[in-house]
């Protein structure tokens, strides 16, 4: 990532407390007038030690920890560590729940890419589309909450299957919901590439060649947006992707307009696949049997979040808890190329390309240690918990 | 002794002071129900503006270190001040101006500038980066909308012969429309007006995901609501202004109202449909077709005019 350069240039801070940013992560920009001519990152704020906290809990506990490292794409997160530790156990799970993760994960990508159009809508400063694409959101939060109980951490996901099953009514709600989207999804689609102002602020804006795209390793629809093919639904079909394979969208020009197009485009993907799955519904069991102790071994485990590529590596030491999870979210990956692009443009665009990799601060905060590295400042487990106890005494 | 007692009524009560205060909260609210309905929102209840006001003016009032103090203190007066001097030579609420005389129109149109140049400096007084982009911003802005907003209001005049308002509002309330004559005049009148009180989306100033709220990041309390409230009596008067010379006068209170609203809905509605035009895209509208047409169409009028061709 390029250095910020100090001295007697102008630095805009943004974060890790801004209006632009919905959770902390820090940003200094350098400006000359109005252009960027450097750009640096400092993530962390966040850091919740989930990793760590899921070395102490049972398989069966961790499912809702993990689940909450994301607030907007929980659900993969559940399904990429279930994956893993059925792989591990060597069970197989039910068609039938395989199909409903595979549903409720098509949902929350609407969800999640509904949430994104407002949130970029809104960075652009155009505020009607960001309350449009909000409301229509709605329809499936509800439809979340209808199926699992929850809007938010849906926890349908349990070892070796699912909780809640689809019935007719829930099928029907989901089918006219799905009719009623795609109607607005065209309206959206005309919207990115017609509307004058909007084109004004995304055309152009942040390109990104394939090149450096690949180079950077981006993930996801900033992936595909720049005209890589990389979805994990497609690469190593997961779940119920085998039975009912996802279609990729990609756009060649990589500006934020592409990125636009690709995730709304993938919405009618979502919606394809959803009417796939209910009018095909295998039969059968919900759940099967899993044992409590998992057999020694290690997994990865990877699912196509709505972000991209989500990343599980699981150890177990044969016990009921795991000896290590180490978990790579997709946003870590596209963070350099928020700093690759930022450059030569105007400070009004730094917000738009910043969301335009759909950023979440709080999922890829991790500790990194290097080794060899000058000034670390490592502590043990037994320090940091004697630390904590000290410090709020 | 009456002569000035009705000086002091119209400066302070009606039409200027506190007449023109309420009618601007009223207004705020009308306007942001409006944008809000249209972004399928609820919207604020009726007396927000009002509440928010007070709530303001009853807040600590924070003074940032490394400034000037009495600048920052008393720039937001200055600013509502200007406002609301100017009311005084506009046919509010569709009555006689209080005062009036030959040249009041540029009198007017720059007292009503007092508000942005004064949000201009308030944000160059402070040391708070967001501040200064704010304030280098709102000065752009001034500069890119002020030149055909001004040419826009001249064009009526010229139609009138005269720079007095009252005697160009006579003119348009006993002539057809001038909004069919010179329809890119009441085009760019209108749209001046909304850059001048940096209305989406022309609010790039104080675009919240870039620069937090631009010049006025570092203000609170009582300065911030003299600014919000200038703002405000701002609205009343531009729209008072642009309906009085384009939309054939505002000759009694029913017609100001009918007016004035109907421009609000224009207003609000131009603000929920684009995206906020970067900083470079709103000069740059304004100087390539704004001011060139606005200056053509004014070009064209003194021409018709020269040679004695009615209009």
């Amino acid at each position: 990532m390029p250095e910020t350069k100090h001295g007697d240039k102008f630095i805009v801070p943004i974060g890790p407390q801004h209006p632009a940013l919905k959770e902390p992560g820090h940003f200094e920009f350098t400006v000359d007038g109005e252009t960027v001519t450097g750009a640096s990152v400092r993530l962390g704020f966040v850091h919740r030690g989930i990793e760590k906290a899921a070395e102490e809990r049972t398989y069966i506990q961790d499912l809702y920890l993990l689940e909450r490292i994301c607030g907007i794409c929980s659900h993969v997160h559940a399904m990429a560590f279930a994956l893993g530790v059925e792989k591990l156990a060597g069970v197989t799970v039910p068609e039938r729940a395989q199909a409903i993760r595979v549903l409720v994960a098509e949902m929350e990508r609407i969800h999640s890419h509904l949430l994104w159009l407002g949130v970029a809508a809104h960075e652009a400063g155009f505020d009607t589309l960001f309350m449009y694409a909000w409301r229509d959101r709605e329809k499936v939060m509800d439809l979340l909450e209808q199926l699992c109980g929850n809007r938010v951490n849906y926890s349908i996901n349990v070892l070796g299957g699912v909780k809640e099953d689809v019935n007719d009514v829930i099928r029907d709600g989901i089918l006219s919901a799905m009719d009623y989207l795609e109607t607005r999804t065209v309206l959206y689609l005309k919207l990115v590439t017609t509307e004058r102002t909007l084109i004004g602020r995304t055309r152009g804006i942040g390109i990104m060649e394939k090149q450096t795209a690949a180079r950077l390793g981006t993930v996801g629809p900033t992936a595909r947006a720049s005209g890589l093919e990389r979805d994990i639904r497609l690469e190593a079909p997961y779940a119920a992707y085998l039975q009912y394979p996802a279609r990729i969208v990609t756009e060649q020009t990589g500006d934020l307009e592409a990125r636009f197009i690709v995730r709304v485009k993938e919405l009618y993907e979502s919606f394809r696949l959803i009417r796939g799955i209910l009018s095909t519904l295998p039969g059968g069991e919900l759940t099967t049997k899993m044992p409590r102790r998992i057999p020694e071994g290690e997994t990865i485990s990877r699912v196509e979040a709505p972000r991209g590529e989500l990343f599980y590596y699981i150890k177990s030491n044969g016990s009921d808890k795991p000896d290590r999870v180490k978990v790579r979210t997709p946003s870590i990956n596209n963070f350099a190329s928020v700093m690759a692009t930022a450059v030569g443009h105007k400070l009004a665009d730094i917000p738009m390309i910043l969301s335009g990799i759909d950023p979440c601060f709080s999922c890829n905060d991790r500790m990194v240690s290097i080794r060899g590295s000058e000034g670390q400042q490592a502590v043990d487990w037994e320090e940091l918990r004697l630390y904590g106890i000290e410090y709020y005494r | 002794m009456s002569e000035n007692m009705k000086s002091i009524l119209s400066l302070l009560i009606f039409p200027g002071g506190l007449a023109v205060m309420a009618a601007g909260m009223i207004y705020e609210y009308i306007d942001r129900k409006l944008v809000a309905r249209f972004q399928n929102r609820v919207g604020p209840r009726w007396f927000q503006p009002l509440a928010d006001f007070i709530k303001l003016l009853a807040k600590e009032e924070v003074i940032p270190e490394g400034i000037h103090p009495v600048l920052f203190q008393w720039l937001p007066v200055v600013a509502i001040a200007g406002a609301l001097t100017s009311a005084l030579y506009v046919p509010m609420f569709g009555v006689e101006p209080a005062f009036h005389f030959t040249g009041d129109l540029v009198v007017t149109i720059y007292l009503l500038s007092i508000l942005t140049l004064c949000t201009g400096l308030a944000g160059a007084n402070v040391a708070n980066r967001f501040s200064i982009i704010g304030a280098t911003r709102t000065l752009t802005q001034l500069f890119s909308y002020e030149a055909p907003f001004l040419l826009a209001l001249f064009g009526p005049a010229i139609a009138a012969g005269s720079w007095d308002i009252a005697v160009i509002e006579q003119y348009a309330t006993s002539h057809p429309w001038l909004m069919v004559f010179q329809p890119i005049g009441f085009l760019v009148a209108l749209i001046g007006l909304m850059g001048k009180l940096e209305l989406p989306p022309f609010d790039a100033p104080e675009a919240e995901t870039e620069i937090v709220s631009g010049a006025l990041t570092e203000y609170s309390g009582r300065g911030y609501a003299l600014f919000r409230l200038g703002r405000s009596v701002e609205l009343v008067i531009g729209l008072t202004l642009v309906a009085a010379f384009y939309l054939g006068g505002v000759a009694n209170p029913l017609l100001f109202l009918a007016k004035t609203l109907g421009l609000l809905l224009i207003i609000a509605a131009l603000q929920s449909l684009f995206a906020r035009l970067r900083i470079d895209q709103t000069v740059g509208l304004w100087w390539r077709s704004g001011a060139v047409l606005v200056l053509l169409q004014l070009l064209v009028l003194i021409a018709l005019k020269y040679f004695g061709v009615a209009i």
